[in-house]
């Protein structure tokens, strides 16, 4: 036991004259945090498109529906902007812009006389969430169009084609507006029926676009960490203290466990930093944070233990270098450390929520929002905890191997 | 001490040691010799417990080493051939460490790291990182490191490789001062005047096997006290050869086209014949070197070929 610290020790040591290591471990996170407050705004804000507009009708009703999108909450989300066809179609076909709404000419005319008219959307296949509101917006305002054409078509009609009424006009159609509001009356507020409404007092915050991101960089931040630190066991071999070690009385084991101990307190300062990234720089709602900062850190280490057979069981460093990233990218890809699961192919976020990192980012979330199940929590950190060890036994017995031919 | 009784280590099919035997005795400096690749550091692995022994009996201070490994390790200290140091820390945290490994605890651990700093010479640079100390230096350290718990058997893998003259003198001293501590030196080396200098007795190994063992003096009683003649210039071996061997007291130990080594008692007295002897068989003379009985020429004699090759 006492050896594991003494290893410990040494790799502290080791470390402390290596800040600029140090440094940037735990300056992962922070960068992640500046930046998506700077990127983002903060927690506030909301994700932000862009909706192009060529509109060839240039009426009072095209300015209406296009004026719609101006208003808020809309108006928050989405940049309006006028394009011809010709140019709309070249931008949306490279992909920038959430959608190109094409207003082709007649369309007044069209709502006016309740004929047959065709608006057309493109929406970018690279945005998930933005080209849905405007599509869904616009069935809303269609349908909208629809029913006020069926109740008040002819007083909508009546002011088509009068560019200026008269006193009279005004008088017979305000008239005929009254009459049509006390008719639908009946149907808007029957008297019987009463609607009573409370507005309920919102529980849980919403989520903004840091908590919606900065956890999963949080974990994509240690995924890297610990694949970079699992490769020092080539440090060891390479300058041949691993087989001085071997011949000492002091086992193997201790000498790993020291490493795990040294690695486990490494983690420890990323997710203080993490942690407090999130919350004061990304503006992520921390319900817990000494319990988020544990399991950032518990993670962290067992990462380091998953990647560190392939470090001892590659030939040489290289090979380590390119096996270990060629299973760390796909994992923070599909395991939700690169993309949100909720950004997801459904049946890619079903197969990275398996994933260790996925099981673990979702675990975290949970920690932050303050709703864990402490049933599938246990279940959770078990499965983690299993593998890392498994994992720990592997490396041991290679390094082992490695000695005794 | 050190016992080692019909080791053999194989690689596949390749014995890298093969039926070694010897004992090293405490306060003994035993020297193992040979070319690279003879088996030096595959049996300093073995009795070190690197290495598993395909066949044999190490023990050290009687406890073998595959059985009762850590009780033997216990007892051991290596200095392995590469500098294993960590060269971001000082010495003193080197030591500290490594006296840790072998089990040391405060305050005789800090007693003994002093010690060893202070007949190393490295007091002075006690708290600089290892990365800013010379080539000699961290070869002193790297022995340091493996007398810093005071080891009974201590086991040195060519570990001057790559010194100055100036620290080299400095650690076969230090080794010196072990020895006379009691400690069993078990010593690798290519280096013939070294050998020669240091050891107490010596094995001289060669593919893997022991060809000859002893102290110096019965290793240079092998020679008879014959001297080794080279002979270079442009010969016919064979036709050089025989005509060699027609002389008497003379054993040709390699002939070549540009090289001829005759083992001769009394070689001052005999040149005038070997010359003769040679000029007649049509060989080209150029150049003579004659050498008195030495390590090398015995490792000559009964390998027919020279130690660094």
């Amino acid at each position: 036991m006492r050896f594991i610290w003494i290893s410990a020790l040494k790799d502290l040591r080791i470390l402390r004259h290596d800040p600029f290591s140090v440094i940037t471990w735990i300056g992962i996170p922070l960068c992640i945090g500046l930046l998506i407050q700077v990127v983002f705004g903060g927690a506030d804000a909301k994700p932000q498109g862009l909706l192009l507009v060529a509109d060839r009708d240039n009426t009072i009703v095209s300015g209406l529906l296009t004026g719609s999108f101006n208003n808020d909450p809309l108006g928050k989300m989405l940049t309006v902007e006028r394009v011809d066809l010709r140019s709309g179609r070249a931008r949306i076909d490279r992909g920038d812009g959430s959608a190109l709404l094409v207003i082709p000419a007649g369309l007044q005319d069209a709502f006016l006389n309740n004929r047959p008219y065709h608006l057309q959307l493109f929406t970018n296949a690279g945005q998930r969430i933005l080209p849905k509101i405007v599509e869904e917006t616009l069935r809303g305002m269609v349908d909208g169009a629809f029913y006020l054409q069926r109740v008040a078509g002819d007083q909508l009609r009546g002011l088509s084609g009068q560019r200026t009424p008269s006193d009279d006009d005004v008088s017979r159609r305000s008239v005929q507006a009254n009459h049509l509001a006390q008719d639908m009356r009946q149907f808007l507020s029957p008297p019987l029926i009463e609607l009573e409404t409370t507005v309920v007092q919102e529980k849980k915050r919403s989520a903004g676009t840091g908590d919606f991101f900065f956890p999963n960089m949080i974990f994509m931040g240690l995924l890297l960490v610990g694949n970079g630190l699992s490769r020092d066991i080539w440090k060891e071999r390479a300058r041949g203290t691993l087989r001085r070690l071997a011949v000492s009385p002091s086992p193997v084991a201790a000498f790993l466990a020291g490493r795990l101990l040294m690695v486990s307190l490494m983690f420890c300062a990323v997710a203080i930093a993490a942690v407090i990234a999130a919350k004061y720089l990304a503006g992520v709602h921390v319900a817990n944070m000494a319990a988020a900062v544990a399991w950032a850190a518990l993670a962290g280490t067992v990462f380091y233990s998953l990647l560190l057979p392939i470090a001892v069981y590659s030939t040489d460093p290289r090979r380590a270098d390119v096996r270990g990233n060629l299973l760390v990218f796909p994992l923070a890809m599909v395991g939700g450390c690169f993309f949100p699961f909720e950004v997801m192919p459904d049946w890619m976020a079903r197969i990275g929520r398996w994933t260790p990192n996925g099981m673990a980012v979702v675990q975290f979330k949970d920690i932050l929002a303050g709703s864990v199940n402490p049933a599938h929590f246990a279940l959770v950190f078990a499965a983690l905890a299993a593998a890392a060890l498994l994992a720990f036994l592997y490396s041991l017995r290679g390094l082992r191997g490695e000695f005794l031919q | 001490m050190i016992e080692v009784e019909q080791l053999r280590k194989s690689f596949g099919e390749l014995n890298a040691v093969d039926g070694v035997s010897f004992t090293a005795r405490p306060g003994e400096i035993f020297g193992l010799l040979g070319p690279n690749g003879a088996g030096k550091t595959t049996t300093i692995g073995c009795i070190s417990g690197l290495l598993t022994p395909t066949a044999g009996h190490i023990r050290v201070m009687g406890h073998d080493v595959v059985h009762d490994g850590p009780a033997a390790r216990e007892a051991m200290g290596v200095a392995p051939q590469e500098i294993a140091l960590y060269e971001d820390l000082s010495a003193v945290e080197n030591l500290s460490f490594w006296g840790g490994a072998q089990r040391l605890r405060n305050p005789l651990l800090k007693e003994r790291i002093q010690k060893v700093l202070e007949i190393t010479g490295l007091q002075d640079r006690a708290r600089e990182p290892v990365k800013r100390f010379s080539g000699g230096m961290k070869r002193r350290l790297n022995l340091a490191c493996a007398i810093v718990h005071s080891p009974k058997v201590l086991l040195l893998d060519e570990p001057t490789v790559g010194v100055d003259p100036q620290s080299r003198v400095r650690l076969l001293e230090l080794v010196r001062s072990e020895a006379a501590g009691g400690t069993c030196i078990l010593y690798t080396t290519h280096y013939m005047e070294e050998a020669e200098t240091l050891c107490d007795r010596l094995a001289i190994m060669d593919h893997g096997r022991i060809i000859a063992s002893g102290t110096l003096a019965e290793l240079r009683s092998m020679l008879a006290e014959r001297d080794l003649l080279r002979l270079s210039g442009v010969f016919a071996p064979s036709a050089a050869r025989s005509a060699a061997e027609r002389l008497e007291g003379i054993e040709v130990l390699q002939a070549d086209e540009g090289l001829i080594v005759l083992s001769v008692a009394e070689a001052s007295r005999k040149l005038p014949a070997i010359f003769a002897a040679l000029a007649e068989a049509g060989a080209d003379v150029r150049g003579t070197t004659l050498t008195q009985p030495s390590l090398e020429s015995l490792f000559i004699r009964l390998t027919g070929k020279e130690l660094r090759e």
